[in-house]
């Protein structure tokens, strides 16, 4: 899953995954491992290594509203699709590589058409991985690596071209 | 004791009441406007009636409409909570001739104490201490030299028509307070178009101090010791406590005395409260009393263990008090907050909205007066304070830190409130200290605003979590193998080339 959060003005770009009892959480390139459970309706419990995390969480009629250590935060989940332009250029993620590592997955070929959300391809990094998404709906141009190759940050993972111009 | 009583107030302050009556057998009557159909003090009363508009002046003061909705339902006495009608002559003299029993005292002391010039002669004449001042016609030089030499240094001049530290000038000796007068007099007159000055003692450390009185209609009147409401924003209130951090057994003797004295002058009756300013070397002056129960009586109660409100009732219904002045204790410390629905990002305006959640604290010696709920709108037609919290404790520190604690497990989502400004006030180190003055918040929070640090990690991770939880679309797992049968499958993660 691939959610876009906007508070104060600001969008964070996060993937989360549900793998048995484990929540992968993707966010400013790292991968977040964590346990939860939600005690009661709107409260959450999350172990993340030593760390527990106890927050509460409402959603009201536009806006979520997050309850964590005291304060409170006003979020809005995004779409970076469609309407607002501007900003979906410049938040709507990116293909490069966000780490120095080892690719140990490679999910798409040229010539596959992609959705947006889609895992391209997974790269390990200090026994974290971080998965490469399709940021837009599209057909797969060109793959600039494969299985066990290493990659650098900031390296072109795989070449997108975008749905409506291809 | 009465058999059925109007409550003509509306939020956490109708609840409290309604709940005292209830303890004591009383039916209770509801008046609400439009807005609070849905609110707990209609929930929670015996009978509601509905005052329409939510505008103030159509509802809750609006007169007739409270007198008639009372003798609708029969009702033998109102309780006029605090703010709105509470303190109006008017109002406790309409009851009066209607046969119904106004909860607090008598409409001429209501009268006399909302004038405060004639409530400092009146205090004057009884030998309570005010602020020296001269608020007189003479305004020639001489003169007002003359009365300033009188009052003592250092003093104010004040413009009449002041504001905003217009016209003003403290001085601290003589020589200089003849040219102080005339500037001050200049710059009013260029700002004001009135050239008119006060003088007045300048109280340098000022503190706010007073003291709750209970007084039953047979001339018998107690203090229940002090609260210390120096912690003041705009004039306004945010955090009481009691005892106050400089109190001395002595001073308190001589304050609690000063405040049966001044009660007494002015033929009071009910729960008041007698307000005095304390300067830096303690010395204390009358400042007013407010004829009504206290936003902050609450902490009284916690560490008195006496119920106020039932109180007011139980005198109200002609009861003599039971209570002595030599068998009251303090027992430990208990601090208030008021929690406003209020946006300190936002030049601290009023926040409305709907209050999507709404979960208190509890804990021992933890306590909130409230009327709101989830679901609930705030609007901008009240007062935007949506609750209490009160705690107490065995001493000072303890009850801070009960206070922080308590609060960062308030939870209030939907409109902005001022919780972390009062975390950050309560865990300064003049405030931990108990150096606090009605100046506090302008030194030390002036231009405070929340820091924007955005969403921390900790948001981010509960976020993603609970949308995932709660998205409908099926995850699809990682590594799927298109071969159901695949070995591959059951290995879980591995790595190549590396030893285990």
């Amino acid at each position: 899953m691939f959610i876009n959060y906007e508070c104060e003005n600001h969008v964070y770009n996060v993937s989360v995954e549900r793998r048995k009892n484990h929540y992968f959480i993707t966010y400013d390139n790292a991968e977040y491992k964590v346990k939860a459970e939600e005690t009661k309706p709107g409260h959450l419990k999350i172990k993340l290594g030593d760390r527990i995390i106890k927050s509460v969480i409402t959603k009201g009629k536009e806006d979520k509203f997050v309850f964590v250590d005291g304060d409170v935060f006003k979020v809005k989940n995004v779409e970076l699709t469609g309407a607002g332009k501007t900003r979906k250029k410049k938040e709507e993620g990116t293909l490069d590589s966000p780490i120095s590592g080892k690719v140990v997955n490679v999910k798409v070929k040229k010539g596959d058409k992609v959705k947006k959300g889609d895992a391209l391809m997974v790269i390990e990094a200090m026994k974290m991985e971080y998965i490469i998404r399709a940021p837009y709906g599209g057909k797969v141009k060109k793959v600039n690596f494969k299985e066990k190759d290493q990659i650098e940050i900031e390296q072109n993972t795989v070449e997108l071209t975008k749905e409506e111009e291809a | 004791m009465f058999e059925k009583v109007l409550i003509a107030n509306r939020g956490e302050i109708a609840v409290r009441i309604i709940k005292a009556c209830q303890e004591m057998g009383i039916k209770t009557v509801a008046v609400y406007s439009d807005v609070d159909k849905k609110a707990p003090h209609v929930q929670l009363a015996d009978e509601s009636i509905n005052l329409g508009d939510p505008t103030p002046i159509e509802s809750y003061l609006n007169i007739p409409k409270i007198i008639k909705s009372a003798q609708d339902v029969g009702a033998d006495a109102i309780h006029p909570g605090y703010g709105f009608l509470a303190e109006n002559p008017d109002f406790a003299q309409a009851c009066k001739s209607k046969g119904i029993k106004f909860i607090g005292p008598s409409p001429d002391v209501i009268s006399l104490m909302g004038d405060k010039i004639a409530a400092k002669k009146t205090m004057e004449q009884a030998g309570v201490p005010v602020i020296p001042g001269y608020h007189g016609a003479k305004q020639d030089n001489a003169s007002l030299v003359n009365e300033g030499k009188k009052i003592g240094f250092p003093l104010l001049v004040k413009a009449a028509a002041g504001g905003g530290g217009k016209g003003m000038r403290i001085v601290h000796s003589e020589d200089v307070l003849e040219e102080s007068i005339e500037s001050a007099k200049r710059e009013s007159k260029s700002s004001f178009g009135n050239d008119t000055v006060f003088l007045e003692k300048y109280i340098d450390r000022p503190r706010h101090i007073e003291f709750q009185i209970l007084a039953d209609e047979h001339g018998n009147t107690i203090h229940l010791f002090e609260r210390e409401c120096s912690v003041q924003r705009r004039h306004q209130k945010i955090i009481e406590e009691t005892p106050s951090p400089v109190m001395t057994p002595e001073l308190r003797e001589k304050m609690g005395n000063a405040a049966v004295k001044a009660s007494k002058a002015a033929g009071y009756y009910n729960a008041g409260t007698v307000e005095f300013m304390v300067d830096g070397d303690l010395n204390f002056y009358f400042m007013e009393m407010n004829t009504r129960l206290q936003v902050e009586h609450p902490i009284t109660e916690m560490t008195t263990g006496i119920d106020l409100a039932k109180w007011q009732l139980k005198i109200a219904s002609g009861m003599e008090l039971t209570l002595k002045q030599e068998d009251l204790i303090q027992r430990g410390h208990a601090i208030e907050c008021r929690i406003y629905a209020e946006d300190p990002s936002n030049g601290f305006l009023p926040s409305i909205g709907t209050l999507e959640r709404v979960e208190s604290p509890t804990g021992p010696n933890v306590r909130n007066d409230t009327g709101i709920y989830a679901g609930m709108e705030v609007t901008p037609y009240y007062d935007p304070m949506l609750s209490k919290l009160v705690v107490s404790s065995e001493n000072r520190a303890e009850s801070i830190n009960k206070m922080i604690w308590a609060l960062s497990r308030y939870v209030v989502l939907g409109v902005t409130t001022n919780i972390p400004f009062l975390q950050k006030v309560l865990s300064h180190k003049e405030f931990k200290a108990g150096n606090i003055t009605t100046h506090f918040i302008d030194n030390y929070f002036k231009d405070w605003t929340i820091a924007k640090e955005g969403l921390p990690i900790a948001a981010i991770m509960s976020l993603a979590v609970y949308d995932s939880m709660h998205s409908r679309t099926q995850e699809t797992v990682r590594y799927k193998e298109s071969d159901p049968h695949s070995p591959w499958k059951h290995v879980g993660r591995w790595r190549m080339g590396v030893e285990e």
